[in-house]
């Protein structure tokens, strides 16, 4: 299992509201992700909505390609990366 | 037991199931499963087989049980020693004799032989066709991951099998069985774990207290009997699973008395003409309790009375008893007999078994007997993929042969070595023993050894492009063969002659290789034709000719799956997986990959090109982890010193360079598979390597050989070159080629690489239009599935269409042949995802949605 960063544009901006259907959207989405082992942590979405950059966990690339796939979702780029806390050296 | 039933209707109504019955030791499958045959054995027919616990079991055990409940001629053709696929046919007519509808139960497959396995298989992809419910019976936690158990369960159709899990008794349920037996134990519940049978034995063994394992409970419920009875116990507690009566009176003739007594007191039980314990940890515990000293007499009296009864299907239960009982005489009396009947069942994992132990024994055997026996284990071994084994045995052969100083085995044992070598993925050794063998048989008079020896080295040259020694090698093989009529031989031959003259450009080559591909499948060659189906595929897919090499690639793949090939299955899909990537089709690409990588004992040739795809795949997409799987793939590709496996490696490496902008990597590498080539001859992997030098910029001659696509490219004409790729089938190839045309042309590229998803291509080309100041860069389509929005998959699609149908959960589960519990978990999942609160909600997104509208006709099951 490893850890990735997930870029995704969508260019006519990200459509999820902050009520039901949003968290019904979500949740469809984590079901796709979990049928290929993939769990999603948190996403960062760009003030314009353009861009979301996605945290997940995953057991390969193409897990995550596989369940994007599922969920009609774009991939510009898959990194793999790893934590760095600032809070670490104290 | 509803369960049980529902599927049952199911059955009635045409479609046979089998039916999965799972849980640890002691739960109560035996029970369970019995009580549903008594409740229906008036109305169907009821077999019954069980696999037992021996070291090596019985090769087709449980159908020598089910044989004589049927009155067909079953029961002949075992005798007759038939060949394994009239065999089983005659199971299949013999359930689908009459019209009622038959249950056929098969217990302890935890144990089952190879030959079971493969009846249960096969019984498995036909029972949806015929009126039968087949119970299998087996212990999940005792069956790991690699346990071939569980291939054969993932082969089955999913929608003919239905599983049932026993899970132990709940804390109420264990203090109401003890308030029936009118006692109340403290920490029964915790001591038990709530196993059925622990429990019952606990609550009978009358002591103060719990005992604190299943084995004393055991013990104390045994100590009570008379020491005659006592006697009997120990006798029946050496034999697994089941006493016949003929074998008691054979062996100590008890008196019916004792017999009652044990009975009687719960521990032993009737089962038809046999006495048996009434559950196997019982049995064990019984067993366990003896001294060495006893358990061995008592192996010893069981033995004898089984030799006396002379019978073919008593083998494998003569060689366990001789094994326990020390007596080495009748081990290697029996044990090779018993080896070479497991082999003519197919049996063979149980036959490399019985050698095995034949060869602990074997210490005083005349030293020429031993080494036909490591030979035996060797080629048993190395049919069931424990290569390391194989390769052991060979070893051990080859030296007593040499002790003895006979020529002709030792020379055929060295070319065995050299093909188990070849298997391991060891090039250098592959060779040595090759030659050696050579050498060796060359100095007797020709025989079909030599031939092989021939055959085998041509071998070896053709898989290392080293085209014109394997057709001058393999042609004196199959001159040999030919004089000595040997045809398995000029098969093998044939086949390497054929794909080193067809990868050389020369149709003949095909021609040759079809023959190899008529004479194994005339002959029923199964491994000779995989290997014809394979070596045919990968030729034309490695000379591009892409509409005949995936026919070929769908034959292979249909052959060995029908014939349980799977080696064979495992290397044609590695190369299915490059023909899907070569022909921009990369999601079936990892699919295949990920499916032979899960496989734990791939072969290392195998693996190489699965992994050297997935590398050069994630190389493409710019996705991580490209290096990893790269560098292990590199390293076992450099051992096998083959250029078709060190060749793909390198490709996906020189890109990734290439990618990242270091041009002296590109050359360095690419100079070194450029060589390689020239020296093989191979044109398409010259013009490959020759092109990436080009594109760098270093220095190529342009030879005559390279292939026009290639050739095109590095004079400069990059519209011929792309329209070439274009009708070779390579969108990547051809947008690599548009990218060095004009502006137009590099647009064009950039649709195509954004359309296979090619980010790092896409990036660099972007950035060579920005800086030659192209404005307006198209953006791609982007790849998206937009058939099914709500991202359900296909079987919760089919669901749906049932939910629409107004079908309960119960009805779909009969429907798809699944349970209940499954239907729900679906029902649920689709609820979630189409965010509705009920049922009727869903139905109605989906239709508002167009779900339903566009899937009905596809999804709805017929």
């Amino acid at each position: 299992m490893g850890r990735y960063l997930v870029e995704r544009s969508f260019p006519e901006g990200l459509k999820i509201s902050i009520n039901d259907e949003g968290a019904a959207m979500c949740r469809m989405i984590a079901l796709n992700n979990a049928e290929d082992g993939v769990t999603w942590i948190h996403s960062y979405v760009s003030d314009d909505r353009k861009k979301t950059y996605c945290i997940c966990d995953a057991p390969s690339p193409e897990a995550i390609r596989r369940a994007s796939r599922r969920n009609n979702l774009p991939i510009d780029r898959i990194r793999d990366v790893r934590i760095l806390n600032p809070y670490f050296y104290q | 037991m509803d369960e049980l039933e529902v599927i049952l209707q199911a059955v009635a109504g045409g479609s046979g199931r089998v039916v999965l019955v799972t849980g640890e030791a002691g739960i109560g499958k035996t029970t369970l499963v019995e009580r549903f045959a008594e409740r229906h054995n008036t109305k169907a027919r009821v077999f019954w087989g069980a696999c037992d616990a021996l070291f090596t079991p019985r090769p087709l055990g449980p159908l020598y049980d089910i044989a004589p409940q049927t009155q067909g001629e079953l029961l002949t053709l075992l005798e007759q020693q038939a060949p394994r696929p009239s065999i089983f046919s005659a199971v299949v007519d013999e359930l689908q004799k009459t019209k009622a509808t038959s249950i056929t139960v098969v217990e302890d497959v935890h144990w089952a032989d190879e030959a079971t396995l493969d009846l249960l298989k096969f019984l498995g992809r036909r029972i949806s066709r015929i009126k039968s419910m087949l119970i299998i019976t087996y212990r999940d936690d005792e069956v790991p991951p690699d346990h071939p158990l569980r291939l054969v369960l993932g082969d089955l159709p999913h929608r003919s099998v239905a599983r049932l899990r026993l899970l132990p008794l709940s804390e109420s349920g264990v203090n109401t069985l003890a308030e029936r037996a009118g006692r109340r134990i403290e920490d029964l519940y915790e001591v038990t774990g709530g196993n059925p049978f622990f429990v019952t034995e606990a609550l009978a063994s009358k002591g103060a207290g719990i005992p604190s394992t299943v084995r004393d409970a055991v013990l104390s419920r045994a100590a009570r009997l008379s020491p005659a009875s006592r006697a009997v116990l120990e006798l029946v507690s050496v034999v697994p699973a089941r006493t016949q009566m003929w074998l008691l009176d054979d062996s100590i003739r008890p008196d019916a008395a004792l017999l009652e007594e044990c009975v009687s007191s719960g521990i032993l039980r009737y089962e038809g003409d046999a006495i048996a314990f009434r559950h196997e940890l019982a049995r064990r515990a019984i067993a366990d309790s003896l001294s060495v000293h006893r358990r061995q007499s008592l192996h010893a009296l069981v033995l004898t009375a089984l030799v006396n009864r002379g019978s073919d299907a008593l083998l494998a239960r003569i060689v366990h008893h001789a094994a326990q009982a020390g007596n080495s005489a009748s081990v290697l009396k029996y044990a090779p007999v018993a080896a070479r009947q497991a082999a003519a069942l197919s049996a063979h994992r149980e036959s490399a078994s019985h050698y095995q132990i034949a060869l602990q024994y074997a210490g005083e055997l005349a030293l020429e007997e031993r080494a036909k026996l490591f030979e035996h284990r060797s080629y048993e071994c190395f049919l069931t993929d424990q290569t390391e084994e194989a390769l052991q045995a060979r070893r051990e052969a080859l030296e007593i042969w040499k002790q003895l100083g006979n020529h002709l085995r030792q020379g055929d044992n060295l070319r065995w070595i050299s093909r188990i070598q070849w298997f391991l993925g060891c090039g250098m050794e592959a060779e040595t023993f090759g030659n050696e063998a050579v050498g060796v048989l060359e100095k007797l008079p020709p025989g079909p050894e030599l031939a092989m020896a021939y055959s085998n080295r041509a071998q070896l040259h053709m898989l290392a492009d080293e085209r014109e020694k394997a057709v001058l090698w393999g042609s004196r093989a199959i001159e040999l063969a030919r004089s000595f009529g040997a045809t398995e031989i000029l098969v093998h031959a044939l086949n390497n002659v054929g794909t080193a003259e067809y990868l050389g450009g020369n149709d003949e080559g095909r021609v040759k290789l079809e023959e190899s591909l008529r004479l194994a499948l005339a002959n029923n060659f199964q491994e000779h034709a995989a290997r014809a189906f394979t070596n045919i595929a990968d030729t034309a897919l490695r000379l591009h000719d892409y509409k005949l090499a995936m026919r070929y690639v769908d034959s292979c793949i249909a052959y060995t799956t029908e014939h349980d090939l799977l080696a064979a299955k495992l290397y044609m899909m590695a190369w299915r997986a490059r023909a899907h990537f070569e022909q921009g089709e990369w999601d079936k690409v990892a699919d295949d990959a990920d499916s032979i990588l899960s496989v734990d004992r791939v072969s290392a040739i195998t693996k190489i090109s699965a992994l050297a795809v997935l590398g050069h795949l994630r190389v493409r997409r710019g996705d991580p982890h490209a290096e990893r799987v790269l560098n292990e793939a590199r390293e076992l590709a450099m051992q096998t010193r083959e250029l078709q496996r060190i060749a793909p490696v390198a490709s996906a490496r020189v890109e990734s360079a290439w990618l990242k902008g270091d041009v002296e990597q590109v050359i360095r590498e690419a100079r070194f598979v450029l060589e390689m080539a020239k020296t093989h001859d191979d044109p398409w992997l010259h013009g490959q390597f020759a092109s990436w030098i080009w594109r760098a910029g270093g220095d190529i001659e342009i030879s005559e050989k390279i292939p026009t696509p290639y050739a095109l490219q590095m004079s400069g004409n990059w519209r011929a070159a792309a329209e070439a790729w274009k009708q070779l089938g390579c969108p990547y190839e051809e947008a690599i080629a548009l990218a060095d045309g004009d502006e137009t042309a590099q647009c064009a590229a950039l649709v195509i690489f954004e359309r296979l998803g090619a980010g790092p291509a896409a990036e660099r080309l972007r950035h060579v239009l920005r800086s030659t100041g192209v404005r307006g860069i198209p953006r791609g389509p982007r790849p998206s599935t937009k058939q099914n929005p709500a991202g359900l998959t296909t079987r919760q699609m089919e669901v749906l269409a049932l939910l629409a149908q107004g079908l309960g959960n119960a009805e779909i589960a009969e429907r798809l042949f699944t349970s209940i519990r499954t239907i729900d978990h679906h029902v649920s999942t689709i609820l979630a995802k189409l965010d509705a609160r009920t049922r009727a909600e869903a139905v109605s997104h989906a239709f508002q949605s167009g779900l339903l509208k566009q899937n009905r006709q596809s999804s709805a099951p017929n």
